[in-house]
């Protein structure tokens, strides 16, 4: 017992003085995907298992697309991309951005928004076409960032989720670049 | 309080451990080294998994929270800040040797309710992917990122029975402070 609270306040302690500690008392995962709308049923076909996480099952209940490998191939041929008409969006954090993105990705980490906002909404709501991607799989970062961005004003009708993800990409030998945005740091097929 | 062996037993023909000394059991040198290795083995892996956890706090909240254990922001970003400092420093606490039988229970009574968890997880996850569980794999914020499922619990099996064996009496060899408030000496059952 004394061992648990002795280790439990130790824990708190640190957590307290690291500076890359949790606020407690935040909701990092505000209520983004919750718009008050109301929710409409799934769409026909829409995959509900778990590794469609909870959040992005009500993001698709509240309109927003899930979209396949080959529309997000479709789109990043588009000339479209060219005149900032589709913008990707990456919702990893920094050291994910890095190591590997879709090439001129804008990075929004919905964890910190504040940092990201004022350069990606205006993108976004310029954009005919969001598309919005983590690492796919049972990742939900692209859930929570597309809710966030529909509730900073962005319509719902050109938000689409990549499911797949920059896993999914990459395993598809898509161009990957590597560090900052438009760093030419390019690997794979050339777009 | 002390005791003087011999004036016991002329007093009273028997030999009776005095109340204050803790008959420890005589183990073999190569028991007693198994159990030296098996604490810091298990210390190790706690200090290995908790920081692992405890520099990508972020993370790890993100993981504890696809577990939907509890929708209140509060206890979860508790449990995401606290957990893994709270495992590092009971894996210190093993590897020096402090208070290690409190310690071992208390690495048991976090390790059962994490096993039990991440294998409902993956049975949901078999079930609904229609895939054998054997097959089943995922990132449960164990610090190792994906694993295989059944290894992963296979494994946590392995520590909790090296954690019983330490709650047992095994891992006593050079230890800081093995009990907090006593000191057992060293005394064959044989005197």
């Amino acid at each position: 017992m004394l061992v648990a609270v002795t280790a439990g306040l130790l824990a708190f302690a640190a957590n307290a003085i690291s500076n890359r500690g949790l606020a407690l008392g935040r909701n990092y995962f505000d209520a983004q995907i919750h718009d008050g709308s109301g929710t409409r049923s799934l769409p026909a076909g829409t995959n509900t298992t778990p590794l469609l996480g909870s959040a992005l099952q009500q993001l698709v209940a509240q309109g927003i697309r899930l979209a396949d490998s080959n529309q997000v191939t479709a789109l990043f041929h588009d000339p479209r991309f060219e005149q900032g008409l589709v913008a990707f969006i990456d919702a990893r954090d920094d050291e994910h951005y890095q190591a590997g993105h879709i090439p001129c990705a804008w990075q929004f980490d919905h964890i910190h928004p504040e940092n990201y906002l004022s350069t990606v909404l205006p993108v976004c709501q310029v954009a005919q076409e969001v598309v919005v991607y983590c690492n796919g799989g049972n990742c939900e970062d692209s859930a929570f960032t597309a809710g966030f961005l529909a509730s900073a004003g962005v319509s719902r009708e050109k938000i689409s989720v990549y499911v797949g993800g920059i896993t999914e990409w990459s395993t598809n030998r898509m161009p990957i670049e590597m560090g900052e945005r438009k760093s030419g740091r390019v690997a794979g097929a050339g777009k | 309080m002390t005791h003087n062996v011999p004036e016991d037993r002329e007093r009273t023909g028997t030999v009776r451990p005095p109340s204050s000394v803790s008959v420890m059991p005589q183990r073999s040198p190569r028991i007693e080294i198994a159990g030296l290795v098996g604490r810091w083995v298990l210390g190790a892996v706690f200090i290995y998994m908790g920081l692992s956890k405890a520099l990508h706090p972020e993370d790890f909240l993100k993981l504890v929270r696809q577990y939907e254990l509890t929708t209140n922001p509060i206890i979860l970003n508790s449990i995401a800040a606290a957990l893994p400092w709270f495992e590092t420093f009971c894996g210190v606490m093993l590897v020096a040797g402090i208070a290690v039988r409190g310690t071992a229970l208390v690495t048991v009574l976090m390790l059962v309710p994490f096993t039990v968890v991440i294998a409902k997880r993956a049975l949901a996850l078999a079930a609904a992917l229609g895939k054998p569980f054997t097959s089943v794999k995922f990132d449960c914020g164990c610090g190792n990122g994906e694993v295989v499922i059944w290894q992963k619990l296979i494994e946590n099996g392995l520590l909790v029975v090296l954690a019983c064996l330490l709650v047992a009496g095994f891992g006593r060899k050079w230890c800081a402070r093995y009990s907090l408030f006593k000191e057992p000496e060293m005394r064959s059952p044989k005197e």
